[in-house]
């Protein structure tokens, strides 16, 4: 069976670049966490130098799926394998992406200190977001299509963190305008993170029922 | 827009590069070369200026519309053309570095290098052994033991041995049409060739047949060269690690190969958007 095998040999492969794309993703959103908690602009420049790297597993991804789309037709559950599997690199390259955008914004934030109260909930909301990403590559390296209800539940935390950023901190935070721009605006990163998890969820129940989410 | 799709054109010449970049294909030299070759049959002419190279072990597939020379092309490869009445050939078809079409060439001993499959199996009337056993006897090995030991090298060699290895004495012809093509396929191999035309090899054949052939070539490019005429396109594209595209640009007009490259590359990117109608079915 070797021409057959050769391909789904390739798919095998296609596959785990997806999952080593997905453990870089997950990396560099640990490290914009503890960037972010330790204001520690070298961290963050290494985050943004280092975004070159998630942008090359997009490109052998895409370049890889395209190729096995375009030689061997594939149907049913391998096609929409290779559809998935290209598009989800592109969530984890989004969201590796606004962990550049975080690390972005923090240029202006050396020398300020952080509250607390931003402190713990920034820290909160990321250890959320980034529980929303690994809950969505575990449910594709599981081939899980549940997930994406309870992905969405986890979601609304972050969303409601993100209001919270959005009204109460904005409106009554003391802190100096540009320090609150920043904060705002890495909530809003974050929340967009979150929202690329829900979006892998949704996209590996499809993978595996076929089936579009309502 | 233009701007738009160019860069859209960019990007996904440059994912099929990167792939192509991690596992690049030695160049492998040609194996056969068409030297502007043409072909008429009477005034009719078939073929223009064919120029042509065949890369050494690997599958180049020829695909195009019907009527367009792809079988003409293939059969000049070999000379199989010689015995239609009125076949005139110019220009030259080199095997390793030698004109086949050189008077005083040795056409029998190229037929056996340069073997041929065929659409429909067409495998003698005889025994499944006798019909391997054929052509070694005819090149003039007598031992039984020999001829024996080539046969199941050559039925082994096809994917057919242990299907066959129980009635090498009953009739080819009770055998499946995959099991007849593949048996054609070892009377090939049991010659010793280098070369390997296919016509259509598998336009005959099931589903499941026909992916039993495709593993079987993709098996033996390792040591042969193999040359694939076949309008199936997905065939193509899943077989063939080079493809060559031809077409007439009108009715009467001689064939011509439009575009030659790598199988990855005429499937994702092709440069002629005459190959592009083609193969993604805007043709005609």
């Amino acid at each position: 069976m070797k021409a057959r095998k050769d391909f789904h040999q390739q798919l095998d492969e296609l596959y785990l670049e997806l999952l080593r794309m997905a453990n870089a993703t997950m990396e560099v959103l640990e490290r914009t966490r503890a960037a972010f908690r330790d204001v520690d602009m070298e961290a963050a420049q290494s985050i943004i130098e280092g975004d070159d790297e998630i942008d090359g597993y997009v490109t052998r991804i895409d370049g890889e799926g395209i190729k096995l789309l375009a030689r061997q037709a594939p149907v049913a559950i391998d096609l929409r394998t290779i559809v998935i599997i290209m598009r989800i690199s592109q969530e984890l390259e989004r969201a590796a992406d606004n962990c550049v955008n975080i690390s972005k914004a923090m240029e202006n934030m050396q020398g300020y200190a952080l509250s607390p109260w931003i402190r713990e909930n920034m820290d909160e909301m990321f250890r959320w977001a980034i529980k929303i990403i690994v809950g969505a590559v575990n449910a594709f390296k599981e081939r899980d299509p549940d997930m994406a209800e309870e992905l969405t539940r986890m979601d609304d935390t972050v969303d409601r963190i993100n209001r919270e950023f959005l009204t109460t901190y904005d409106r009554e935070s003391e802190d100096e305008t540009e320090l609150v721009v920043r904060v705002v605006m890495t909530a809003r990163f974050l929340e967009r993170v979150a929202d690329h998890g829900v979006n892998i969820g949704k996209e590996v129940r499809y993978m595996v029922t076929g089936e579009f989410a309502d | 827009m233009d701007d738009q799709r160019e860069r859209i054109t960019e990007y996904t010449r440059k994912c099929a590069d990167s792939f192509l970049q991690e596992t690049r294909m030695e160049e492998p030299g040609p194996r056969m070369t068409l030297d502007n070759l043409s072909m008429s049959y009477g005034d009719f002419r078939a073929l223009e200026d064919i120029m042509l190279e065949i890369p050494r072990e690997r599958i180049t597939a020829i695909i195009g519309p019907s009527g367009c020379g792809k079988s003409s092309l293939l059969r000049c490869l070999n000379r199989m053309n010689d015995i239609i009445p009125g076949c005139r050939v110019t220009g030259e078809v080199r095997l390793d570095g030698e004109n086949i079409y050189d008077p005083g060439y040795d056409v029998i001993r190229l037929r056996r290098t340069v073997g041929m499959v065929f659409q429909k199996p067409n495998p003698f009337p005889k025994t499944v052994y006798e019909n391997v056993a054929y052509g070694p006897r005819l090149a003039g090995v007598k031992d039984k033991g020999e001829l024996n030991g080539v046969v199941e090298e050559s039925l082994k060699k096809a994917a057919l041995w242990e299907e066959v290895k129980g009635k090498l004495l009953g009739p080819a012809m009770n055998l499946s049409g995959g099991q007849q093509q593949r048996l054609c396929i070892a009377r090939v191999l049991a010659v010793e060739p280098e070369v390997i035309l296919l016509d259509e090899p598998c336009s005959a054949l099931d589903p499941v047949a026909t992916q039993r052939v495709e593993d079987l070539l993709a098996e033996l490019k390792e040591r042969y060269t193999m040359v694939i005429v076949t309008h199936n396109m997905q065939q193509a594209a899943r077989v063939s690690d080079f493809t060559a595209f031809v077409m007439i640009e009108n009715q009467g007009e001689p064939g011509e190969v439009v575009e030659f490259g790598e199988t990855n590359h005429i499937f994702t990117n092709p440069a002629d958007e005459r190959t592009e109608r083609y193969i993604t079915g805007r043709f005609g």
